[in-house]
């Protein structure tokens, strides 16, 4: 499977080549992010996750135009992907490796869908969630929907969208839920026509 | 590969406190992604609320003058009078209400960058605060005294600010503070010559000194976090240095309150 391995030292290669900056900050900035929303929508959790879905889609879009600029500048060819597979390992070892510096791991692949599982969250280092205390009844917001890190779902979607690729992002299984691993679940909805119209198509 | 082999980048003098395997970095463009759809983020929500605060007075305004006009037609009879003294002063309305207007807007524009940079500088704080919190723990603040004396308060902020522009501005931004200037009452103006964030920013272009104005509301913040935890109450503020070719340059005048 030497494909495989090349997509995990083009990884490897690229997060090595890029400057670095504090996890702790970075978690602490996304920790006070989360914060102000929830104080600006009165705690409502889902606006949250749809609000943390959309900041994700617009870095999204920034982050694969740095992966094919970076992999360029590196001398690193990353190879047209020819099937679902092949764009999941490279959001997976290429995507996350770059950017986070965490290993990510692919699983549960069908035709148009599959899981990412990341082990370590460099965004939750420092997070605890509120446990709904007895007394409170229903009256606190429900913090189990919180979806702490849905940002990486917008991301998903956002770098999928440059590339035609229409998919849906959701986290099925999340660490500060007591679950062991982060499950992130994406599905293909469509695999969109070229953006530009026929006037822009070179001749 | 399913065993994970720890990345290089943890810093050998400092004990991470961070659970095994988790990297100490990130790259630097996945923060400065996330810092900028902040920024973004912040201001189309000054800008929502901002809308719904002025429709709400609208919409009681309305009430009110509704209210006031029953009234008036209850009193008087001369409706048609007050009509005509209307037509009269409509292009003058005219006018009025265009100044008005522009008046409005850039009212507008006005409140919602200070609420924008309100909130940046209020998450900048909870950020400082606790990460100054991390950094601080190993490091050793006595400042030296002659004579064995207790050190003033004076000498106490110098020390805090040392450590804000060595350790503190090495963590964050990978480098110190070019230069320090106090003037020994309680004010300080920290110098960055090269200030990581708006090294990318175009020279030259207003729009770019616009920006650099607003993603200095961030680490305003963070300073002023970083001293609260370390006992200093202060106001800080930032200026931008630049001179139409180096961006990058940008000072921050701190403030201690007495």
């Amino acid at each position: 499977m030497s494909k495989s391995a090349n997509i995990a030292a083009a990884g490897h290669a690229l997060w090595a080549n890029t400057p670095k900056v504090n996890t702790e900050l970075f978690a602490l900035t996304y920790g006070s992010l989360i914060t102000e929303i929830l104080r600006d929508y009165d705690q409502d959790i889902s606006e949250v996750n749809v609000q943390l879905e959309r900041i994700g889609h617009s870095i999204g879009v920034r982050c694969v135009d740095e992966l094919l600029a970076k992999s360029e500048v590196n001398g690193i060819n990353i190879p047209m992907c020819r099937d679902l597979r092949e764009t999941a390992e490279v959001i997976a070892k290429i995507g996350f490796r770059m950017f986070l510096g965490v290993n990510c791991d692919v699983g549960k692949l069908t035709d148009k869908s599959f899981s990412l599982y990341l082990s370590e969250n460099p965004l939750n280092i420092f997070v605890e969630l509120p446990s709904m205390s007895e007394d409170e009844g229903g009256s606190g917001p429900d913090w189990n929907q919180l979806k702490y890190s849905n940002i990486y779902c917008g991301v998903i979607r956002g770098a999928l969208e440059q590339v035609n690729l229409k998919v849906e992002c959701s986290f099925v299984r999340d660490v500060l839920r007591g679950d062991e691993v982060n499950e992130i679940r994406v599905n293909v909805k469509e695999v969109l026509a070229e953006g530009a119209g026929e006037d822009y198509h070179e001749e | 590969m399913n065993n994970y082999t720890p990345t290089s980048g943890s810093t050998p003098r400092r004990k991470s406190l961070v659970l095994v395997g988790t990297p100490t970095n990130v790259s630097e463009p996945a923060f400065e992604y996330l810092l900028s759809s902040m920024l973004h983020w912040v201001e189309q929500e000054c800008e929502r609320q901002y809308t719904k605060k002025k429709t709400l007075e609208a919409a009681q305004l309305q009430t009110k003058n509704i209210n006031i006009n029953t009234e008036a037609e209850a009193d008087t009879n001369d409706n048609d009078n007050d009509n005509k003294e209307h037509n009269y002063s409509n292009t003058e309305m005219e006018e009025n209400k265009q100044n008005e207007m522009k008046q409005k807007e850039t009212e507008r524009m006005v409140m919602i960058a200070e609420n924008a940079a309100a909130k940046m500088e209020r998450m900048g704080y909870d950020v400082g605060y606790r990460l100054s919190e991390r950094l601080v723990q190993n490091k050793q603040m006595t400042p030296v005294t002659q004579n064995n004396k207790s050190p003033s308060p004076a000498m106490l902020q110098l020390e805090a600010m040392k450590f804000i522009c060595k350790e503190f501005w090495t963590e964050v931004f990978r480098k110190q503070i070019d230069k320090l200037q106090t003037n020994h009452r309680g004010v300080f103006v920290l110098k960055d010559l090269q200030f990581r964030w708006l090294q990318r920013l175009p020279g030259d272009v207003e729009l770019a000194r616009i920006m650099a104005i607003k993603i200095l509301a961030y680490p305003c913040g963070l300073v002023r976090g970083a001293l609260a935890n370390l006992g200093i109450v202060a106001v800080v503020s930032c200026d931008f240095l630049a001179d139409g070719k180096n961006m990058s340059a940008c000072s921050f005048n701190i403030k201690v309150k007495a």
